[in-house]
């Protein structure tokens, strides 16, 4: 069964289409990478799955259920944006506590292994105001893995985080892809893309130009490295040109 | 929704400008009957102060707060919970902590002091100005991206509601002085939430003069239970329709 | 109650000097019977007696012990004195006949002298107590009280007095009637320490009626208040008129009235607590005006008329006026909405209070204009007026106003008034809000975010 399936989704701001005409369909067990330049609607088309963006067009179902106005499906989905925000008075300890009240998680239910392996123990009885971007990011994750989420989206993952973290964080999201999950990832560091993506999702303009397994883009351009292959492969792509899968 | 409220909740507990506005609105209160002594008249100043601040705090403090929160709100979507929930949550939080702090300011005074009708209509009036701008706070908040905007149009609100309003309606007397306005005027005045609050206070310190000859009408509309009635609906009109406006707004927008 | 005891005492004595007494007991002789003896003073002893209307046409002093019911039966008058040197006393009246052609009296004494009546109970009658052509009469301690439940038209006045001087109206109480008291063409006369409450129309009601006193009387929730007409040398003291509320009700109503001199009296919670309506030379000095809708409503037809010392305090107006020229000086009176400052400490403000507002004026001209009364926009107009006056008659102001009210104690004169704090705490809790606004306004725009801290913070 399709964990996630994109059905013609299309959103428009205003006048502009960030997004139009994507087909797209992701099974469990994936990572997939969504690359592409900078508005060329990744962040509308990861919203548009978290339900923070009303879909203009067509739509998407997470887990064969149709995405509308019940929120129940979110409890599938782990979430670590690209900047994280929360409550600034709390400590991290309070923060966890209260997104398990939220999410209605029974204690010794959650995944906690992020908490140690990336330090976040060490900061549990801090203020969130007192911490750092990075401190607050490796929150988010922990955030995003704690509830053994069915669909992890992560949105720059390793943006804000230091190098060993980032190896820690990618190394979990490797641990729930053989558990199952399907995972979303946007990232701009071709090498992360090539080592952990099942499949590349390449957007451009709003349109998705193509989700193939990044292999398939070596081959053919015959480049070993996907920073390499993949000018030479947009470039023999015909301009219009909407794969669907 | 009531795990968001609680939250919400003790997050604004923790809010020091939730704990000035009590503390402000202790101080004028408890300075006002210690100046005065007689506390009617105190009464009568604290009504004026509280018609006028408590509005303009309720409605920039919910626009601030909500902007604060954006980014946890934004969380908060993406967790399985409704976006309508989330909105009357935080409504209904805000508008708690802002109601304690009124009850803390001028509740425990007025109890002390002057626990008249008077008094009680001032409380009264005043708990629902602030759960009205509370709710105006939250339409305008949820409407706009930008910050700044957004606390531009409560100002204006604020300004309109308090004074561009009464010159209007006083510009209308003048205009159409020579035709039968008058059964118009004290709907349209009772329109205004300040106004309404206003008149109900008045009603019970001005009543010598309003059974003059402007009595009848004053007493048709406001007098009897029905009078009251009306006045509590209009009220909770003005807490429900934009309460209801956010959330129905909220629920579209893309965040 | 020490001169009706004198009284009682007096009759008495002469009785006993040179005297009969005889007495009525019910079912042993009528009073009527007794009338048409020769005894000067008969004692009517507790019982009711029910004889038709009892007219008592020569010098006798009726004496009511145990209060003896005299019930007319509602077929005209009751008692009806046509000689002089009568006294009633003690007597409960009852059964008048309410009529439209005849005004039918409890007691009614007319083209007589030398009356007093004294401690009676007139109870539902039609008028209370009449009197017509009378001269030299005390009307003392009474309690003429109406039928309650009576429409307005059925009713008729509690004290009656028509053509008549010298007559003293002390201590008695006019409830529940048309007018409580009411005098037409009655001078020299005294009206003092009654108290009259609940009339249909007015409290006390006289027209001219020239050189009366109306001293320490009680007006209170009468229909209309008090209304005095085409009269010359009132004088009124120490009298109260309190709750008299409605659309034409006023605590004291004076029209056409020539030197009056009203002081030392207290108007609470009025709709207007005194109409001056082509008065001349009125003096208005030491009184109190407390919680009325308006206190003073100066028509312009009216001159020289001289406010001086009074307290206005609590009053939703002041002062109004329906024309630019006002003939009239106000010196010295308190005025608690006054904002002025005494530099000199001679307890005078040292700039001049104008006591008319823009507000009132509009008011005067739109009484709907009430339902902005107290909002921001009319406080805004008020005070503007009041630096820049160009609405408001000029001349109308207080040049000395008093800094406290006349009456107050020193320990209370460190105490200013109300709206003066009210008006100076609103500015700087108003820049206390917006500071506090402008600081959280601050504080989280300068709050270090997320967004601006590098990867590695």
């Amino acid at each position: 069964m399709d964990r996630i399936a994109f059905e013609g989704l299309g959103k428009r701001y205003h006048d502009q289409w960030a997004l139009r005409g994507v087909n797209a369909r992701f099974v469990e067990g994936e990572v997939v990478m969504v690359i592409g330049p900078n508005g060329s609607g990744k962040t509308t088309l990861i919203k548009c799955l978290l339900g923070l963006v009303k879909a203009t067009e067509g739509a998407i179902q997470v887990n064969g259920a149709l995405v509308g106005n019940d929120p129940l499906y979110r409890a599938a989905i782990g979430y670590m944006p690209q900047y994280a925000e929360f409550p600034r008075e709390l400590t991290v300890d309070q923060l966890l506590r209260m997104m398990n009240d939220i999410r209605d998680a029974r204690s010794g239910s959650t995944d906690d292994r992020l908490i140690k392996l990336l330090g976040v123990d060490a900061l549990l009885d801090k203020r969130i105001i007192t911490l750092s971007g990075g401190m607050r990011q490796k929150v988010s994750a922990v955030l995003a893995f704690r509830y053994r989420p069915d669909i992890l989206v992560l949105d720059e993952p390793t943006a804000g985080l230091d190098p060993v973290s980032a190896t820690k964080l990618l190394d979990a999201v490797v641990q729930a892809k053989r558990n199952g999950a399907t995972v979303l990832i946007t990232s701009h560091i071709m090498e992360e893309v090539q080592r952990l993506g099942d499949r590349v999702a390449y957007l451009q303009d709003g349109r998705l130009r193509f989700a193939l397994p990044p292999e398939t883009i070596t081959e053919v351009t015959g480049e070993p490295s996907l920073a390499l292959a993949l000018p030479k492969y947009l470039a023999q792509l015909p301009p219009a040109h909407v794969e669907s899968l | 929704m009531w795990k968001v409220y609680k939250y919400t909740l003790l997050d604004l507990a923790r809010n020091r400008f939730a704990l000035g506005y009590a503390l402000l609105l202790l101080l004028v209160s408890v300075g006002l009957f210690m100046l005065e002594s007689d506390n009617t008249k105190a009464l009568i100043s604290l009504t004026q102060v509280v018609l006028a601040l408590v509005p303009l705090l309720a409605l920039i403090f919910t626009i601030i707060y909500f902007y604060n929160q954006y980014e946890f709100t934004v969380l908060l979507a993406v967790q399985p919970l409704r976006r309508q929930s989330i909105t009357r949550a935080q409504f209904l939080a805000i508008g708690t902590a802002l109601l304690v702090s009124f009850l803390f300011g001028v509740g425990f005074p007025v109890v002390a002091y002057a626990p008249s009708p008077i008094g009680w209509t001032l409380l009264l009036t005043g708990a629902a100005l602030t759960l009205v701008f509370c709710a105006l706070g939250m339409f305008i908040a949820v409407g706009q991206r930008d910050r700044a905007k957004a606390v531009g149009i409560g100002l204006a609100t604020w300004v309109f509601m308090v004074l561009v309003y009464d010159s209007l309606l006083l510009w209308l007397m003048f205009s159409f002085s020579d035709r039968p306005i008058e059964p118009v005027i004290v709907p349209l005045a009772a329109l205004n939430p300040i106004d309404l609050s206003r008149i109900l206070v008045m009603l019970k310190v001005d009543l010598a003069a309003l059974l003059g000859y402007t009595g009848a009408v004053y007493q048709k509309f406001f007098g009897g239970a029905g009078g009251m009635l009306v006045s509590f609906v209009a009220l909770l009109l003005w807490m429900l329709l934009p309460a209801w406006g956010a959330v129905r707004t909220f629920a579209r927008k893309d965040l | 109650m020490l001169r009706a005891a004198l009284l009682v005492l007096l009759a008495t004595c002469t009785s006993v000097a040179s005297a009969r007494v005889c007495s009525v007991w019910p079912g042993s002789g009528t009073i009527k019977q007794a009338l048409a003896n020769t005894c000067d003073t008969i004692i009517i002893h507790t019982g009711t007696y029910r004889e038709g209307t009892i007219t008592i046409e020569r010098p006798v002093v009726l004496l009511g012990q145990g209060w003896p019911v005299i019930d007319g039966g509602g077929v005209g008058e009751v008692v009806v004195v046509s000689a002089p040197h009568v006294t009633l006393q003690g007597l409960v009246v009852r059964g008048t006949m309410v009529s439209d052609m005849n005004d039918n009296a409890g007691i009614k004494c007319i083209s007589v002298t030398d009356i007093r009546i004294i401690g009676n109970r007139v109870e539902s009658c039609f008028f209370g107590i009449y009197l017509s052509s009378v001269t030299h009469a005390l009307v003392a301690d009474n309690r003429v009280i109406g039928d309650p439940m009576a429409d307005e038209n059925r009713r008729a006045n509690g004290i009656h007095l028509w053509k008549c001087s010298h007559v003293e109206v002390l201590r008695n109480t006019a409830m529940h009637h048309r007018d409580g008291i009411y005098l037409e063409f009655v001078t020299d006369s005294h009206v003092g320490n009654d108290t009259t409450a609940y009339n249909a129309r007015y409290g006390l009601h006289f027209m001219f009626s020239h050189r009366d006193s109306y001293t320490r009387n009680l007006f209170h929730d009468n229909g209309a208040g008090v209304a005095v007409m085409f009269t010359r040398e009132v004088t009124m003291t120490d009298n109260r008129f309190e709750h008299n509320r409605g659309a034409s009700s006023y605590g004291l109503l004076l029209k056409e009235i020539n030197d009056a001199h009203i002081e030392r009296n207290m108007f609470v919670d009025n709709t207007v607590g005194i109409l001056l309506d082509g008065c001349n030379r009125a003096n208005v000095t030491d009184n109190r005006f407390q919680a009325n809708g308006w206190a003073v409503k100066l028509f312009a037809n009216s001159t020289a008329a001289v406010f001086e010392r009074n307290g206005f305090s609590g009053n939703t107006f002041d002062m109004t006026t329906n024309g630019d020229l006002v003939l009239t000086t106000l010196k010295g009176n308190y005025w608690d909405r006054y904002r002025g400052y005494d530099l000199d400490r001679d307890g005078r403000g040292d700039v001049p209070h104008r006591p008319l507002s823009v507000f009132a004026l509009v008011t005067e001209r739109m009484p709907y204009a009430m339902v902005l009364s107290r909002s921001l926009m009319v406080n805004l107009l008020d005070q503007g007026e009041r630096l820049v006056p160009t609405l408001t008659p000029a001349m109308l102001q207080d040049t000395g106003p008093l800094m406290h009210p006349p009456d107050r104690s020193g320990e209370q004169h460190a105490r200013r008034s109300v709206e003066q704090y009210g008006e100076r705490t609103l500015v700087p809790s108003a820049l206390v809000a917006a500071i506090m606004v402008l600081h959280t306004w601050w504080s989280f725009t300068d709050r270090p975010i997320l967004r601006s801290t590098g990867p590695h913070g």
